[in-house]
């Protein structure tokens, strides 16, 4: 199990290093997502190495409201582009 | 037998991630990464927690709970980015 | 517990901490909050605290994002006073304007008043921050445009950036004693 974190780990620098060093606002938007699910799953892995309720409730519940939150900062980011340009 | 199995969908999961997330460093267009990213990120999570409710069966109404928003809502949040982002390009 | 895990992911924190104070574009540093977001209600989750992780992911995450756009938008505003007839004949030089804004992630927005003196009561009671008049120039029939501002830092932009006849750049000091203290 710890490769298997250690791994996840890995695979989320990579959407963080593109988040950081990407220009376009969408690239950036979609480092987000993956970075925002992947954060999520990684916390439902470490709920169940531990055998804990509580952090699976959390780790599912981020993990609904982060895709929630991406659509709603979409949303605006498109409006505020339209209103800009 | 069930552990290996749990094993093989782990790391068949991660390996989605990657094969998926590496595309993102290249040069190629927003919807190209993100069809390329909705497709693994979602198959791959849900491979993880596939994995996952094999090890423990005694926590099944949190991954399946997992599972149903993943397939749902990924979809949805992509469907979402492609059309903010289409729409935010033909503007400019 | 000799988990090798947990100091690579509590790394992570102030990595994306630095990553977001060196952000240079606001809607930028917004996305790169919401990476942060993430990545703290992992690392809260990792410690144990699934509370405070849900807290970061329900405020942190979803309404301090939704706000700070909201908030940013409208304070990056650069208000444009400009003469209600004159309004129509004015766009290139405003598209210029909008050109040299968007560097600095301000956006122009635009005010009409009717006359000149009204124009001119806008600008020292703070109502917008830059003012524009055209007017012919005597000698050669070329459109001259003139930019007045009563803040020291658009002042200097404008200065660099608008280099030419046709534009004057003037800064208007206002009097700090006036009927509305800042």
């Amino acid at each position: 199990m710890n490769i298997i974190l250690i791994a996840m780990v890995i695979a989320l620098l990579i959407p963080i290093y593109t988040a950081w060093h990407d220009e376009g606002i969408w690239q950036k938007m979609l480092a987000l997502a993956s970075i925002s699910i992947k954060a999520s799953i990684m916390i439902l892995v470490i709920s169940v190495l531990r055998d804990d309720w509580m952090l699976g409730v959390a780790g599912v519940i981020s993990l609904s409201v982060g895709n929630a939150s991406l659509m709603l900062l979409a949303h605006i980011m498109k409006r505020l582009r339209e209103q800009q340009l | 037998m069930i552990d290996w199995l749990s094993y093989s969908f782990l790391g068949a999961g991660i390996f989605l991630w990657f094969w998926g997330t590496f595309p993102l460093l290249g040069n190629r267009s927003v919807l190209f990464k993100l069809h390329g990213l909705s497709v693994s990120d979602t198959l791959g999570s849900m491979s993880v927690v596939v994995g996952l409710l094999l090890k423990i069966p005694g926590e099944w109404p949190l991954l399946l709970l997992a599972i149903l928003s993943l397939a749902i809502w990924n979809t949805m949040l992509g469907y979402v980015l492609a059309y903010c982002s289409s729409r935010g390009r033909s503007d400019e | 517990m000799n988990d090798l895990y947990l100091p690579v992911i509590v790394a992570l924190l102030p990595l994306v901490a630095c990553m977001l104070v060196a952000q240079r574009n606001p809607y930028h540093a917004l996305v790169i909050r919401g990476v942060l977001g993430a990545v703290a209600t992992l690392v809260y989750a990792l410690l144990g605290a699934a509370d405070v992780a849900l807290t970061e992911a329900l405020v942190g995450t979803m309404l301090a994002i939704t706000l700070y756009a909201i908030a940013v938008r409208s304070s990056l505003v650069l208000h444009l006073g400009v003469l209600k007839d004159e309004s129509s004949g004015i766009e290139h030089f405003q598209e210029r304007l909008k050109d040299i804004f968007s560097q600095w992630h301000l956006r122009l927005e635009l005010t009409l008043y009717s006359d000149a003196s009204e124009l001119h009561q806008a600008l020292i009671h703070k109502e917008v921050h830059l003012t524009c008049i055209r007017s012919k120039s005597t000698e050669n029939e070329r459109q001259v445009y003139h930019a007045r501002t009563r803040i020291s830092r658009i002042y200097d932009i404008l200065r660099k950036e608008l280099s030419g006849p046709e534009v004057t750049v003037t800064r208007v000091t206002v009097p700090t004693s006036g009927k509305k203290p800042s």
